[in-house]
């Protein structure tokens, strides 16, 4: 899959008109500069040489270095690790309130069924889920930052005393100094960005905790349970929900698409530096290697997933086998 | 044919998912209405920056109140509508026109050529489909056209899936065989004999596409790489520019465009999850 995307972006950035040479100069230098620089990163050779010469590196790890005016020189895989943390913290925030929420507002809906409560939830599943991420991220800023005052709108800290980089994940790290002033700092911040992020992603929980509820609510097993006289409560959460988790875990692997393209527009609406705002500062830059190691970076991250998806599937439920 | 597609909607009427369904289409349609009278619903005057003062709440002589530029935010919101219809419009009918024939000869054919489809098409549909069109767009440029066909690299893998799967299960079956048998050409098997019922499976992934359609567009404006300035609507912008004031407690200029593009995605998502219902079978049975 990491091949195929590679290759697709890969050509696509060529093929499609547009010229990083021509952006970095902004038409300002004679056509022998132009002609030099191209040939000095090499891409005036033929399309497939280029390929090749690329594939080479990507396999050594080494994803090039950057031609766009922001980071002209640096080495890719820096520019782009030193911004990931920003992105997982905020990716495992909004994980985090998506799961609570939708497996909340799932369960909510499944002991329910047809009642009041199960369509208000049905009702927010669908709704949820098309709300423009931006627009939910605005709406919550204006409330808990502008009207009420309660968190912060913007950026992932306060001040310039940032805690010192040992993950990037400034909440971790901050923790891992023992400043626990910091480690609310941080907190405070992550928290809108985390809900907006979250809430979008809740949509798909609920709809599908609630359908696989309903589904081992009406199993045998269920039934077996209640016949023993085992509480309503107590057969929800140990028979019913753990058994209509498996499958939740099963498709949470396509999430993380999802999650990923949240995030860059989360970032944008929460001047969150993560690497989505990296990846549009290097699109508005025609920056191709900061481009194609960015989007090698997030289908890595996502293959990653899948597979430890597929191990913990097979952890939590012993009917499969690999 | 389209009497055909439309029979479930007919049928079903009284049951969740039609009336669901009927919800959908009944805002969809008052939206593309909308769309089609921007023109005389809000003139171009009303549109022209700095026509009125800027920023003004909502009063009864701008209802959704002015924006930073001194415009008409309903005048905006309205024509929004019509950019927003023709960006998914365009994107939407191009990936249905290069995802559908490709989805149906892979599955067909099968073998090798389908295995590559296949794992093409799986690739791209797994990465984050707004960064890869966000890539393309930056690229190709801004405007109603090109954002359209940007937007297509998302939705090409969609309907190349559903077609290819409903082809599989389709090429087993007796009629199929039986035509086959008769000696017609793969060609006639495909366009007369399969594609006849693969076609059920699409005005629901179509309107659930559309609803993503109109969602990645916005996204695409928010980030600046959708549409040109001068565009007369643009509700992903509007919300771009509504953030620099916020800060002052500006709302109007963010609530109402985010409604409006909230209204017709759930209007086309009620609409596609609706169909859905309707032509699953397994869900009809867990229904009863």
């Amino acid at each position: 899959m990491l091949l195929i995307l590679l290759t697709v972006v890969f050509f696509v950035l060529r093929v499609i008109p547009g010229d990083p040479i021509t952006a970095l100069f902004e038409g300002r230098a004679s056509p022998d500069v132009i002609a030099a620089t191209r040939h000095a990163l090499g891409l005036d050779k033929p399309y497939w040489e280029q390929y090749l010469i690329y594939l080479g590196q990507v396999f050594t790890g080494n994803l090039g270095t950057s031609i766009g005016e922001y980071y002209r020189g640096q080495s890719v895989l820096a520019v782009v690790l030193q911004r990931l943390p920003a992105t997982v913290e905020l990716a495992v925030g909004g994980m985090i309130v998506a799961s609570l929420v939708g497996v909340t507002a799932g369960v909510i809906g499944g002991i329910n069924r047809d009642k009041p409560a199960d369509v208000a939830v049905r009702l927010y599943g669908t709704i949820i889920f098309v709300v423009p991420i931006f627009w939910l991220g605005q709406i919550l800023q204006l409330v808990f930052a502008v009207w009420l005052g309660w968190l912060p709108a913007q950026s992932r800290f306060s001040g310039l005393d940032l805690p010192t980089h040992i993950t990037g994940l400034y909440a971790v790290d901050s923790l891992l100094q023992g400043r626990i002033d910091k480690f609310f700092v941080a907190i405070q911040h992550l928290i809108l960005p985390s809900l907006t992020l979250g809430l979008v992603l809740s949509g798909f929980f609920t709809k599908t905790v609630r359908a696989n509820l309903l589904r081992t609510i009406n199993s045998d097993y269920v039934e077996a349970a209640k016949a023993r006289g085992i509480s309503t409560g107590r057969i929800i959460t140990r028979y019913a929900l753990k058994n209509a988790l498996i499958p939740v875990v099963t498709v949470l692997g396509l999430q993380f698409a999802i999650l990923f393209a949240g995030a860059v527009l989360t970032e944008q609406t929460f001047s969150w530096n993560g690497m989505g705002s990296l990846l549009l500062l290097a699109i508005n830059s025609q920056d191709y290697p900061v481009i194609q190691g960015a989007i090698i970076v997030y289908a890595f991250i996502i293959v990653i997933i899948s597979v430890i998806i597929d191990l913990i599937n097979g952890l939590i439920d012993p009917r499969v086998r690999y | 044919m389209l009497g055909r597609l439309l029979h479930p909607l007919i049928a079903e009427r009284r049951t969740l998912a039609g009336i669901l369904a009927w919800i959908g289409l009944g805002i969809t349609v008052g939206f593309v209405v909308i769309a089609i009278l921007a023109p005389i619903i809000a003139p171009v005057g009303q549109i022209a920056a700095f026509t009125y003062p800027v920023n003004q709440p909502p009063s009864p002589q701008h209802l959704m109140g002015t924006d930073s530029a001194g415009r008409d935010v309903l005048s905006r919101a309205v024509w929004g509508a019509r950019t927003s219809l023709e960006i998914m419009a365009i994107g939407v009918i191009i990936a249905l026109s290069v995802g559908f024939p490709i989805g149906l000869v892979s599955g067909y054919l099968g073998g090798w050529i389908d295995r590559i489809m296949v794992l093409i098409m799986d690739s791209v549909y797994a990465f984050p489909g707004l960064l890869l069109a966000a890539i393309i767009a930056a690229f190709i440029g801004k405007g109603v056209f090109n954002i359209g066909v940007a937007i297509t690299v998302i939705y090409v893998p969609l309907y190349f899936r559903v077609t290819r799967n409903q082809t599989l299960s389709v090429k087993e079956e007796p009629y199929v065989e039986a035509a086959r048998s008769l000696g017609a050409k793969p060609s006639t098997i495909m366009l007369r004999y399969i594609a006849h019922s693969v076609v059920i499976a699409i005005p629901a992934i179509f309107s659930l596409s559309a609803a993503d359609a109109i969602l990645t567009a916005a996204g695409l404006s928010y980030l600046g790489l959708g549409l040109e300035i001068s565009t007369p609507g643009d509700w992903g912008r509007d919300l771009a520019d509504a953030q620099s004031f916020l800060g002052d407690g500006i709302w109007w200029t963010s609530l109402f465009p985010g409604l409006m593009i909230i209204l017709l995605t759930v209007g086309l998502s009620f609409l596609g999850e609706g169909l859905n219902d309707m032509i699953n079978p397994l869900l009809k049975k867990e229904r009863a």
